[in-house]
């Protein structure tokens, strides 16, 4: 947009204008925001017709009358400059942006609009706000950063997975996630990966973002159809910009940190509670038989006293296999970009490397892209745009992604008996390692290795062609293409691979998207004052997935590491897997003098997914808005700059199941003797359809004080409708369920975004960006009249998605130590059954925003963002082996806990006595029910950044433009109650890499 | 400016789809997987019938199968050992506790239902050459052969045994259902009720099933398929459950004078359970390879031993979770002294059966020692946790035959097949009469069929309490049968749960 006007100016104001008798002033003008000059720029003397405009380096030279003496400099989107000549013969100017202007540009479905005509709620996130962070892919960078969208990480894998919940979870079994497009291709986003995560938006470097937008009411995302329902993120990569190439180098560097170590007992306190648990049992030889856990009784203990036996412990030393196996990790990153172009032709190229360890070792991830943008103007009618981000990220794997292994460091590690020592004496691992957590993990993790690859190509070609005046037709054609490769040993050295002499693991997966979108555009402007522009499409998205995995056994020594050297094939296998999408859809925009807006937009949607007399649905919205700022009774206030109300509806589809969920089959399983088998595999369900979500919406955006403030509040109400659940089907009929349309749900809340200007004085800026968000879920309708499902009982018709529906906790008898329950009639028991649960909690968030500061001084920056989340009620499995405090198991307790267990009577706690083997007689595991339930609310510092930019005049004899360095930290400081490694998960969070602490240096320079 | 309704941009659409549809083929939207056919028809070639016939066998594989609980649980709930809770598993079914019991329910309904289908689309097989007689002969009576051998696994353990009975707790049989349901009959699928049929109903058509399958099947294919053989071994097991004396007897002659799997003595019984496929086998599980095993955790031979394999006993492969109690290891005539690291045999006594009982390595990072394992099954197929297991074998035969010989009065003829066995395993002749001759056969059967799922029908065909312990279970105990899965009750209004659950 900006760029065509700049054209213009060029080619209107380019002309001479030399008097005689007049001075010369020349200089360059630079924009404030980058430093880099700008070409086109109007510089008129004021008062008069003379002037001219900036050339490609952003120099201009001008006769000026000797009777005028003020030149004015002007350009689109930056704030218009006076300044008085005197006696200057050089004059450099650097224009700033102009913030105040509500003119900004938001991509929503198949076109551009301008933000105040805007009717639907969506949210816009400029890529400057996320740049450079230490974060793999964008979208953990918009964890806090809009209203309405809920972003948590399941874990701290460098390119690991991260959950989008964009106005809450409208689906109970199909998917959840919005739906991305990158640049007009449709992403897929499933992670292929077999052996770590490798969250496949991590294809994109973060930097190379222009802006996201996020679709979040079902109006505004209708236009997608059926695949629409959990929201639509628009992702649009930077393009080149007019002028001289720009060259952006880009370099930061730092280390990852835990978020916390665990404090975790020592040899003697761990002894002194198993002790006490033997103790409780009524043993007589508690010493003896503590001892006996920790592999150290001597042989001759039936001579020795207890005083003898507990000296035995005394002596032991402790050893922290936390610190052990938790360490820094090194963050490195480089990028190089560079955009220019002439009035036909812009490009911007880019290349960058990015590598990140996480705090455990060898788990890292390792990036390479490359990314072009180009677009030509062949000739006046005709536009050709290419896209293309080709990438490949690799990332050492760790033994498991989660989950209780016993040769999964982030599992163990707090969990192992701490006199067990690492490393023998002479310096070899000790692998007589006590306690059922009996693996050495720190040999487990250096003897076993693997690794998984991603690579990934996202590329479009477009033809935009001016049909007529005011009649544009586009065609774009699209491929997602990625292939994902892992491998994985488990070594013959270690538990796992011994008795089967070594494994190694292979796959291979490949994904083919395939888009292709054709839309017409029309507009006309009728009496001046009706504009209405319509929008015809078509679009078609074929995917197939392939994949193929094998693993073999029996390997010749540790030294062989690769398949071929197995000596028995083990599995292999292969998939092949598919879908089509057809629709066709229109927009219609009216808008009267844009003070009354209306937006009808229409899709009507095929997907094989579905069943045969389902195929084809229609999702229609209408969107209404109106700019009250224009109408006469606010038109003058000084007050209220902007102001606008705007409503919508809309309905649209979730089509996120299985590509075969509708279809009845015979596959391949159950092979004998050698020979394949083929068995029935799910009922033919032809009336399965998408899930339908309707969501109304009200809105209001304002600006107020010459837009310091400005920001917007909405009211959703989302109902989710045909959810797709599986209907059991009984055993003795030979399947086990079949997936249906029933159910309903509905997710309503409140979104609140504002930006304030607090101080704007001379050269110092303070700002403030404030985002919240309440939501608030609950299923309204199952299947049969059911008020919870059979299959799993905590989806209940009046309860939130998320609820904990269990058995709830009454503490520890303080005369005995026991914990205690409450049953269905409110009394105490001890041994709760299926009967007592009641609905306790929810593990979705009610409550959740961002919060920044920035601060702007003579070239300094610094930002200070947190995000929030209150409302969270959560299991952490990791959390409740510590709580466990070694009586089930014999593994290590947590001090914090271990401490507060019931040891004197009379004594109020909420931990029990500890008593060896697991649940007292005639009593459950100490966990059961809601005992182990935690609060994750949190307040977290997600990022401090403090920068300097250099003044263009200091380093412009360095032949630089711009040069900024900063230091930044993420995820410095958690206000919370959370016992665990980190509030912030998904899962069950256990033997999961949690979160880390980044701190980087960098410095970004442009010439 | 006209308004704009709902049908006018529904028809837009339509409109501009019929556009693009002529644009591209009208079959758009189909896309068919790759690695599955289309149920309706999946069952109309050869290749696909004896594909479609793997895979009930493949379901007797499965953990809930005999892969182990049919295998394990058997001894489990009965008197023969007890649980280290090693890892925990079996821990709680050895202790009998509610709801811990058989799960085969599901895997075994839906092999039925697969054998139904089958069953059902024999006749209709069009293909050039035309499909044999013979081979249309060998799949009914394979499929019949399964067919009885699921409901009689199921009968047994959710329901009591024909005579022997608790009024006040009987619910009756299990559902029988003789009609599959296609992939494409969603109503029946979800509308289908089937209620409990009685014990005998149950028994009446296990019965004929395995009389199809003697008269269809010959001894052809391999000890790993359904046989003439098999199904008369089976049916005898069957008919001595059904106290059909007679019956059994007959039948458990005709096995016992086939060529079909050997008695076998002394050494060579030692080493039978060495051998990839037991020679005594009269239908014999197939793991054919490591991908079909049940892995370090749940394989029959990780749930009992914790030796790796036998060329290398002093390597820790499974956990032990189930081992011998020392009321039986006493039983086999071995002697042991010391604890834990120390424990070690003295004597194995004459008894060739006490040579499947080994001194284990215990998992003692877990709190247990060495302890008695029962290696039975200990790689013999030749890779890690994939054993062969015998669901019948030649000495059952005998043991069948001397027990029901004991009821038709032929105390001579019992008491000659009971020489006969322990001659077999090296031990000396014996003289016993009346209830004391019933005893000493019950005990030969529990020595020879330990550790292979039997003992606790043993004791239930008799109404005898099982006493062990870990604590009595009265045969009156309600959790003599295994609860049926929730579900089932919940989605079937014609289906009672089992007393107590």
């Amino acid at each position: 947009m900006r760029k065509i006007l700049l054209i213009k100016s060029i080619l209107v104001l380019i002309f001479s204008a030399a008097f005689a008798q007049d001075r010369i002033v020349s200089g360059t003008v630079i924009s404030a925001e980058d430093g880099f000059p700008m070409p086109g720029v109007t510089v008129m003397v004021k008062g008069t017709m003379i002037g001219t405009a900036t050339d490609l380096d952003g120099n201009y030279s001008l006769s000026i009358p000797e009777t005028n003496n003020v030149l004015v400099f002007r350009f689109v989107g930056s704030v218009f400059q006076e300044t008085l000549v005197d006696s200057r013969s050089r004059i450099n100017i650097s224009l700033k942006p102009d913030t105040k202007s509500l003119e900004e540009f938001v991509v929503t479905g198949y076109s551009i609009q301008p933000k105040r005509e805007i009717t639907g709620a969506v949210s816009s996130v400029k890529g400057e706000l996320i740049e450079n962070l230490p974060m793999q892919s964008f979208d953990r960078a918009l964890q806090g950063r809009a209203a309405g969208v809920h972003v948590s990480s399941a874990n701290g894998l460098p390119g690991g997975a991260v959950n989008i919940r964009i106005r809450g979870t409208g689906s109970i079994n199909a998917g959840n996630e919005p739906l991305y497009i990158v640049d007009g291709v449709q992403i897929n986003t499933r992670d292929d990966a077999t052996f770590t995560q490798s969250n496949p938006l991590a294809f994109l470097n973060t930097n190379d973002i222009e802006s996201i937008e996020i679709l979040k009411d079902a109006a505004s995302a209708a236009i997608y159809g059926s695949q629409a329902a959990n929201g639509v993120v628009i992702i649009t990569t930077k393009k080149g910009k007019q002028g001289k190439a720009r060259f952006n180098f880009n370099v930061f560097g730092g280390n990852s940190q835990p978020l916390k170590i665990l404090d975790v007992y020592n040899s003697q306190d761990w002894y002194q509670l198993r002790k006490e648990a033997w103790t409780n049992t009524g043993s007589p030889i508690a010493e003896a038989n503590t001892l006996n856990n920790m592999g150290i009784l001597p042989s001759n203990w039936q001579s020795l006293s207890r005083e003898q036996l507990d000296a035995v412990a005394a002596d032991l030393s402790s050893y922290d296999w936390q610190r052990q196996m938790i360490g820094s990790g090194r963050i490195q990153n480089y990028e190089l970009s560079i955009s220019g172009g002439d009035d036909r032709t812009l490009f911007r190229i880019s290349g960058s490397y990015n590598y990140q360890e996480s705090t455990f070792r060898p788990v890292d991830f390792e990036r390479g892209t490359l990314s072009l943008a180009l677009s030509h103007q062949a000739n006046p009618r005709l536009r050709i745009e290419n896209n293309l981000n080709i990438s490949t990220f690799g990332q050492n794997i760790p033994f498991a992604t989660s989950g209780s292994f016993l040769g999964n460091p982030a599992f163990t590690s707090s969990l192992i008996l701490p006199h067990n020592a690492i490393y023998n004496e002479d310096g070899s691992f000790n692998t007589n390692i006590a306690g059922v957590f009996n693996q050495n993990i720190a040999m487990v993790n250096a003897y076993n290795s693997g690794s998984q690859r991603t690579n990934t190509m996202v590329g479009s070609l477009a033809a935009n062609y001016q049909i007529l005046e005011n009649l544009t037709f586009r065609s774009m054609v699209g491929l997602d293409y990625r292939i994902v490769q892992g491998d994985q040993f488990r070594d013959p050295r270690t538990p796992d691979g011994a008795g089967i002499r070594g494994r190694a693991s292979v796959q291979s997966n490949w994904n083919v998207n395939f888009i292709t979108t054709q839309t017409l555009n029309w507009f006309k402007t009728f009496a001046l004052d009706h504009t209405l522009s319509i929008l015809g499409g078509m679009e078609y998205r074929s995917e197939t997935n392939e994949g193929l995995t094998g693993a073999a056994i029996g390997f010749p020594s540790y030294e062989f590491r690769t398949i071929q050297s197995g000596a028995t094939p083990e599995t292999i296998s292969g998939f092949w897997s598919g879908y089509r999408r057809i629709g066709s859809f229109t927009s219609v925009n009216y808008d009267f003098r844009k003070k009354y807006m209306l937006t009808l937009t229409g899709r009507y949607d095929g997907s094989s997914r579905f069943g045969m007399d389902t195929q084809f649905g229609f999702f229609p919205s209408v969107r209404v808005g109106w700019v009250l700022k224009e109408e006469s009774f606010l038109r003058d206030s000084e007050v209220v700059s902007e102001l606008k109300i705007r409503a919508s509806y809309g309905r649209t589809g979730n089509d996120q199941i299985g590509n075969f969920s509708a279809r009845g089959f015979y596959g391949a399983a159950g092979n004998y003797a050698g020979a394949g088998g083929i068995r029935p595999i799910g009922l033919e369900n032809r009336n399965l359809s998408w899930e339908i979500n309707q969501s109304a919406n009200f809105g209001l955006d304002f600006g107020l004080v010459s837009n310091k403030i400005i920001g917007s509040l909405d009211i959703f109400h989302r109902t989710s409708k045909n959810l797709l659940l599986d209907l059991p089907v009984i055993a003795t009929n030979g399947f086990t369920s079949v997936t249906s349309n029933v159910g309903e749900l509905v997710n309503k809340g409140i979104e609140l975004e504002f930006t304030s200007i607090n101080i704007e004085r001379g050269s110092f800026k303070w700002s403030t960006s404030f985002n919240y968000t309440y939501i608030e879920n609950e299923i309204t309708k199952l299947y049969g009249g059911n008020m919870f499902l059979p299959s799993d009982p905590s989806i209940a018709v009046g309860h939130s998605v998320g609820t904990h529906f269990t058995q709830r906790y009454a503490g520890v008898n303080p005369a005995t130590g026991r914990s205690m329950w409450y049953d269905v009639n409110g009394n105490i028991t001890y041994q709760p059954v299926a009967a007592d649960r009641v609905y306790l909690g929810n593990s979705l968030p009610s409550h959740f925003g961002g919060f920044q500061n920035a601060f702007y001084f003579k070239g300094f920056e610094a930002i200070v963002f947190f995000n929030y989340e209150y409302g969270r009620v959560i299991a952490d499995g990791q959390y409740n082996f510590l709580r466990e405090n070694g009586t089930r198991l014999t593994t290590n307790a947590l001090r914090e806990v271990a401490d507060r267990r019931w040891t004197t009577p009379g004594q109020i706690t909420d931990i029990p006595r500890p008593y060896a083997g697991g649940p007292e007689v005639r009593s459950v595991n100490m966990n059961t029910g809601s005992a182990a339930l935690l609060k994750a609310d949190y307040i977290r510092l997600k990022q401090l950044t403090l920068a300097y930019n250099f003044k263009p005049e200091l380093i412009r004899g360095l032949g630089l433009a711009t040069v900024r360095v900063f230091a930044q930290g993420i995820n410095l400081w958690t206000y919370t109650d959370f016992p665990g490694y980190d509030p912030e998960f998904l899962g069950a969070a256990t033997g999961i890499i949690p979160q880390t602490k980044n701190y980087t240096l960098g410095i970004q320079a442009g010439f | 400016m006209k308004i704009i309704t709902y049908d006018m941009l529904k028809s837009f659409g339509l409109t501009a789809l019929v556009v693009f549809s002529l644009i591209s083929c009208d079959t758009i939207l189909n896309v068919d997987p790759r690695q599955s056919i289309d149920g309706f028809d999946a069952l109309n070639t050869p290749e696909n019938m004896e594909a479609a016939l793997n895979s009930p066998y493949a379901r007797l594989r499965s953990v809930s199968a005999y892969g182990r609980n049919l295998t394990a649980f058997g001894d489990a709930l009965a008197d023969n050992g007890l649980a280290t809770n090693n890892s925990g598993r079996i821990f709680n079914e050895a202790r009998n506790q509610p709801y811990f019991h058989y799960t085969h329910w599901t895997n075994f309904y839906f092999g039925i239902n697969e054998l139904n289908l089958f069953l059902e689309a024999i006749p209709g097989i069009q293909s050039v050459p035309a499909v044999s007689q013979t081979t249309k002969n060998r799949w009914e009576g394979e499929a019949k052969f399964l067919r009885a051998l699921f409901y009689f696994d199921l009968v047994k353990a959710y329901a009591y045994l024909p005579g022997v009975t608790v009024p006040e707790l009987d619910k009756g049989g299990i559902p029988l259902v003789l009609e599959g349901v296609k992939t494409s009959d969603i109503e029946k699928a979800l509308n289908r009720q089937t209620a409990r049929s009685s014990v005998e109903q149950v028994y009446l058509q296990i019965y004929s099933d395995l009389e199809d399958a003697i008269r269809l099947l010959n001894d052809s294919r391999g000890v790993q398929f359904a046989s003439q053989t098999a199904s008369k071994a089976l049916l005898s097991r069957v008919a001595l459950y059904n106290r059909d004396w007679e019956k059994a007897v007959d039948l458990s002659s005709e096995v016992l004078a086939s060529a079909r799997g050997k008695l076998l003595e002394g050494e060579d019984y030692v080493a039978g359970w060495r051998m990839s496929v037991h020679p005594e086998s009269i239908f014999d599980l197939r793991f054919e390879n490591a991908s079909e095993s049940n892995g370090v955790n749940e394989s029959i031979q990780a749930t009992y031993t914790t030796i790796r394999n036998l060329e290398n006993t002093d390597q820790v492969g499974g956990w032990g979770d189930f081992i011998p109690n020392p009321v039986f290891v006493n039983l086999m005539g071995i002697s042991v002294t010391g604890t834990g690291a120390s424990l070690a045999i003295t004597n194995r006594g004459n008894d060739v059966r006490a040579f499947q009982y080994e001194v284990g390595l215990g998992r003692v990072a877990n709190g247990s020692g060495r302890r008695m394992e029962c290696i039975k099954f200990a790689s013999k197929s030749g890779f890690a946790f994939g054993d062969n297991i015998p669901v019948i074998r030649k000495s059952e035969m005998l043991l069948n035959r001397m027990e029901a010989y004991f009821h038709l009065g032929k105390e001579d003829l019992a008491l000659a097949d009971l020489n006969t066995m322990k001659n077999a395993r090296g031990l000396g002749n014996v003289l016993f009469e009346g209830e004391a001759l019933l005893a000493e056969i019950l005990l030969e059967r529990r020595k020879e069929l330990a550790f292979e799922g039997h003992r606790f029908f043993d004791l239930k065909r008799y109404g005898r309490d099982i006493i062990k312990q870990q604590g009595n279970i009265p045969f009156t105990d309600f959790r003599i049968l295994a609860n049926i899965p929730q579900a089932e009750v919940d989605g079937n209004k014609n289906l009672d749960q089992n007393a107590g659950y």
